[in-house]
């Protein structure tokens, strides 16, 4: 298998060898073994959406995560009728992880805000890949467990303190 | 014919012999005897020859003589042979019978029967356990009948010669029949155990190859071996007693005829020395007492066939012999028509092992009514839903429909007036169409056939109809879209295409280039594969297409012609190594395979190619090994195949080649490509491409919406939707309809029973794969149209979904906690309430 990957370096970049870069470089995927990565890199797609046309909405099951190469997504969250809009992710932002693990239902709509290009894998492959590594479900679990814990932590550091009602529902992370 | 007979179960395996080919039968009984009497001929034959021909020196008798000798042995040795035809026939034609009845027996046994019974099986007793009956069946008349005779017109023949030396040699047999039969028993009893073990064999296996997913998921290989190993190991000792003992018939057997001529010489010898016997005599009948060997022998052998069929034939009969828990069809009268109003009335069903799995259940439900019904998982809303169904048969208890108590109805009945999609409805192998006619043709089939049945199936609008309702429509629309036509198809068809293609063009045509790529001469087209996109045209003929482009002469010339041999062998090599670098460790699954140019097939004929080339120069590859590369190169398409780009210089090359191949082939052989022209119909493309002049670029579900309303609209317009539907519904769906999503499958499994319009319709959890909208889609269509009409019984998994519901049933533990409808439910705050918002 070495010898390949010199080859791999002739070869002008193309959309696999992006693929691998751009997941290297994600906190869930970094430290999978590189033969799992590669295979993950193969099976994902490139998505476009135009402004205005939804990655997902609520109750949807997509069931895929999806990593922004470029462009922006806004999330909404539906609230007695009434859309309400939560954040912007931009280029570089993954989300999605869960949906990778388990049926899971959107609680948020998510839809494109300009031109936006994503990298998408779906629960699917990510499974059938995965299922090949079955050692590697550990670190699965403790990256996912890590953003959660680390997700918490950030919320705690950003001054939610003034919201009282908040207060009183969080540690999402002692699930 | 049916009802008269006992079941196939209880039949004996003698049975078949009479009834399976009588006639037959017949005939071979007088073929043998003719037989048997030509067998005798030249016996006599031999002694005229010699007393009367030879003797007087007859010339003209010896030559009759002799000729009715040899005509004689042709017909004894053409009798015989006619004699195994008609035993191959009979015995083919009774296992056919035997197969055919007790598959056809076993379809109706309960669904109980089949929760312990693994499929492996039952396709172990039809296939192999039954192959000696159907031998046995065959050799049943003719085997015993020949050699019986045989054996008496010898041993008289030995009787007439000496009666006292006779006597002596015939006693062997009666300890040999004394003993057989001693021996064979044990043999039995092994061949009992044989049977039993070959059958937990094939359910094993059965067992691993339909769990292979978990098997290799937990890498649990070696457990499974075990398993696996302990069973053949058991089998193989079961074996070598069984074969042993049938042996030992065999040396037994040999052994005691062996000492008949032992007991001819010693009484034999004492005869003729007291000058009791004369020593040709005793030459005489030793050599008559050694033709009663091969009948004896055959009749032994036969013997041992036929415990060996019985003891099989038994065994298997004996697994299938439970009862079918419902009568299959009404006797005496027409199926009934039943009004639908159900009574549910102290209802249980208890297992075989004692579990209350419904426990007095009561409730009504008038004509049209809908009931939903909800609770826990295992709460037991499955099993009073097939009891309803009659597909198990209910303990203790009522149902009655339009007053008929359903343990007594027949199938038919039932099929007659109710629906039902279960938990996980099955899809069987064939076309859509043939799926969603399942229902009517089975009910109808049943009917009987004629016009009467031809009247009651489905028209076409009723099937597109009941395509749309269920939201199916759009996919099998897909499916008629991709289908690929063949030129000796409609020319209409064809035509009207072509005018599709100009509509959409002009409306279209603009809007669409995002979503995409139309076929333009001047542009390298990257949905497109590399063969394609250089020929840019459909071959007419065979040889020119992809496949057989790297053996073609014509084409490799060309290539060097146009110096891309060279990029595109390196392309080929980027290919197979890319691949068999990421799938190279990978199972043949449709997940892993779909983006790559290599198939599941290939890909260790390409592992060992990427070997051999780090070890040699691609020049010094065998021609095979270039081809193989080359074809590689020929089918990559850049937007599905992106382990590799395709480099700026060979695009530009590929379309110069593309406009000098046309050149080329146009003077050189013009009849072998019709290139892609917006006025041809292109017979190597789908529908769809054809419709766009192009190929879609793009999976995005929404782009893939307005791409279908745009060719909706379209086909609207030149009233051509219901053509391409129908011929979407030939979509074969592959084997339990595994080329189609779980959500398809679902839909067309509600599809098939709705466009049976039963008056009774029952659905376990019928919607439970489909998304939001087709599920609402669903819901508003039982409310819409059935509501009133027929009465429903939904085991309804979410509860956003039962408010329109007449009633509603909680299920808890096997009894009906709470039953009503939704608001005096809520109301109440019990069980429903604490389902919907939880316990407060
Ligand atoms: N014929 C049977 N013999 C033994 N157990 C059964 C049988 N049928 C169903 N069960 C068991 O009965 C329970 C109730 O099953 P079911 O009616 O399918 O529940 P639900 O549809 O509410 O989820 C389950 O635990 C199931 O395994
Ligand atoms: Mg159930």
């Amino acid at each position: 298998m070495n010898s390949n990957s010199e080859n791999n370096k002739k070869i002008a970049s193309c959309e696999f060898q992006d693929n691998l870069n751009i997941l290297r470089q994600i906190d869930f995927f970094s430290t999978l073994p590189l033969e799992l990565n590669k295979i993950l890199a193969y099976l994902c797609t490139r998505d476009t959406y135009k402004e205005e046309e939804y990655l997902f909405h609520e109750n949807d099951d997509d069931g895929q995560a999806y990593y922004i190469i470029s462009g922006k997504a806004r999330l909404f969250y539906n609230q007695a009728g009434k859309q309400r809009m939560i954040r912007d992710y931009e280029a570089g932002a993954f989300f999605g992880r869960l949906a990778l693990l388990g049926n899971m239902p959107r609680i948020f709509s998510m839809k494109a805000i300009n031109e936006l290009t994503c990298l998408t894998l779906t629960r699917e492959k990510f499974t059938k890949a995965l299922s090949q590594f079955p050692d590697q479900m550990p670190k699965i679990i403790k990256a996912v467990a890590e953003s959660i814990q680390g997700w918490e932590k950030r919320f705690l550091l950003h001054g939610s303190e003034n919201c009282e009602a908040c207060m009183h529902n969080i540690g999402v992370s002692l699930v | 014919m049916e009802k008269t007979k006992p079941p196939v179960v209880k039949r004996s395996l003698i049975s078949w012999v009479w009834t399976s080919s009588l006639k037959l039968q017949v005939i071979l009984i007088l073929i043998i005897m003719i037989e048997v009497f030509a067998r005798v001929i030249p016996l006599e034959m031999q002694k005229r020859i010699i007393n009367e021909a030879i003797n007087l020196r007859k010339i003209d008798l010896l030559f009759m003589y002799c000729g009715i000798y040899l005509a004689a042995v042709i017909a004894a040795g053409m009798l015989k042979y006619l004699n195994n035809i008609i035993q191959t026939i009979i015995g083919q034609r009774a296992l056919a019978d035997i197969r055919k009845a007790l598959y056809h027996y076993i379809l109706t046994l309960p669904l109980n029967f089949f929760r312990k019974t693994q499929p492996g099986m039952v396709v172990s007793s039809l296939i192999t356990e039954l192959t000696t009956s159907g031998n046995f069946v065959g050799m049943a008349v003719s085997v015993p009948i020949t050699n019986v005779l045989t054996l008496l017109a010898f041993a008289g023949y030995l009787i007439w010669l000496h009666p006292l030396l006779a006597l002596v040699s015939l006693s062997i047999y009666p300890i040999v029949i004394f003993l057989v039969p001693i021996l064979q028993k044990r043999s039995n009893k092994a061949n009992k155990k044989r049977v039993d073990a070959g059958r937990n064999l094939s359910s094993k296996i059965a067992e691993s190859i339909t769990g292979i997913h978990e098997i290799q998921g937990n890498g649990a290989f070696d457990l499974e071996n075990q398993k696996y190993d302990r069973l053949i190991d058991r089998l193989l000792k079961i074996r070598i007693v069984w074969t042993l003992y049938a042996q030992g018939v065999k040396t037994l057997n040999n052994f005691f005829t062996n000492l008949s001529p032992f007991l001819i010489f010693i009484l034999g010898g004492y005869l003729a020395m007291k000058g009791q016997l004369e020593l040709g005599a005793l030459v005489a009948f030793l050599s008559a007492q050694e033709k009663l060997y091969t009948p004896w022998k055959e009749l032994i052998q036969f013997y041992q066939v036929y415990q060996d069929a019985s003891v099989r034939y038994k065994r298997t009969m004996e697994y299938y012999d439970t009862l079918p828990d419902h009568e299959i069809a009404p006797k005496d009268r027409k199926p009934y028509d039943l009004e639908a109003n159900l009574e549910v009335r102290n209802l249980s069903f208890v297992t075989d092992s004692g579990i209350n799995l419904l426990d007095d259940i009561n409730f009504t439900l008038k004509p049209g009514e809908h009931l939903a019904l909800v609770g826990f998982s295992g709460s037991g809303k499955s099993t009073l839903a097939l009891c309803i169904g009659q597909l198990y048969k209910y303990t203790g208890g009522h149902i009655q429909i339009g007053g008929k108590e359903v343990s007594e109805l027949s199938k038919k009945d039932l099929v007659q007036n109710m629906g039902f999609v279960s938990q996980s409805p099955f899809i069987f192998e064939g076309t859509i169409k043939d799926n969603l006619l399942y229902a009517c043709s089975a009910r109808n089939d049943e009917n009987g056939s004629g016009q009467d049945a031809a009247d009651s199936m489905p028209t076409l609008d009723d099937m597109i109809a009941v395509l749309h309702q269920t939201g199916i429509f759009v996919d099998v629309l897909r499916f008629g879209l991709n289908t690929i036509l063949t030129p000796d198809q409609d020319k209409d068809l064809v035509s009207s295409l072509l005018r599709v293609r100009q509509n959409f063009q002009r409306d279209f045509g603009e809007g669409l280039t995002d979503y995409v790529e139309f076929f333009d001469e001047n542009k390298y087209l990257y949905y497109s594969n590399l063969a394609e996109n250089l020929t840019f045209g459909a071959p007419n003929r065979d040889e020119f297409a992809v496949t057989n482009l790297p053996q073609n002469e014509y084409f490799l010339r060309f290539l060097d012609h146009a110096q891309l041999t060279r990029p595109l062998m390196s392309l080929g090599v980027q290919l197979a190594r890319q691949t068999v670098d990421i799938l190279g460790n990978l199972p043949p699954e449709e997940v892993f395979f779909e983006k790559s140019p290599v198939t599941p097939d290939e890909l260790d004929e390409y592992k060992l190619l990427v070997e051999r080339l780090n070890k040699v120069k691609l020049h010094e590859l065998p021609a095979s090994d270039r081809a193989k590369l080359l074809e590689l190169a020929l089918r990559f398409i850049p937007a599905t195949h992106k382990m590799v780009s395709l480099p700026e210089i060979l695009e530009s090359l590929i379309l110069e080649g593309r406009a000098l191949f046309k050149d080329k082939i146009s003077v050189e052989d013009p009849n072998a490509f019709t290139f892609y022209q917006i006025s041809q119909y292109i017979f190597s493309q789908t529908i769809l491409n054809n419709i766009f002049f192009g190929k879609v670029k793009t999976v995005n579900p929404q782009a893939q919406e307005k791409i279908n309303q745009s060719i909706i609209q379209l086909l609207i317009e030149e009233d051509f939707l219901e053509t391409i539907v129908e011929i979407g519904m030939e979509f074969q769906v592959g084997t339990k309809g595994d080329r189609l999503s779980g959500g398809q499958r679902q839909k067309l499994a509600i599809a098939r029973a709705l466009l049976k319009a039963p008056n009774m319709l029952i659905m376990d959890e019928a919607t439970s794969a489909l998304d939001n909208n087709s599920q609402a889609r669903i819901q508003n269509l039982l409310d819409s149209r059935w509501k009133g009409k027929s009465t429903l019984i939904a085991v309804v998994h979410r509860l956003d979904i039962i408010k329109n519901y007449d009633k509603v049933a909680v299920m808890k533990a096997g009894k009906i906690g709470e039953f009503g409808t939704y608001d005096e439910l809520i109301a109440k705050k019990g069980m429903l309430y604490e389902l919907e918002f939880g316990k407060q």
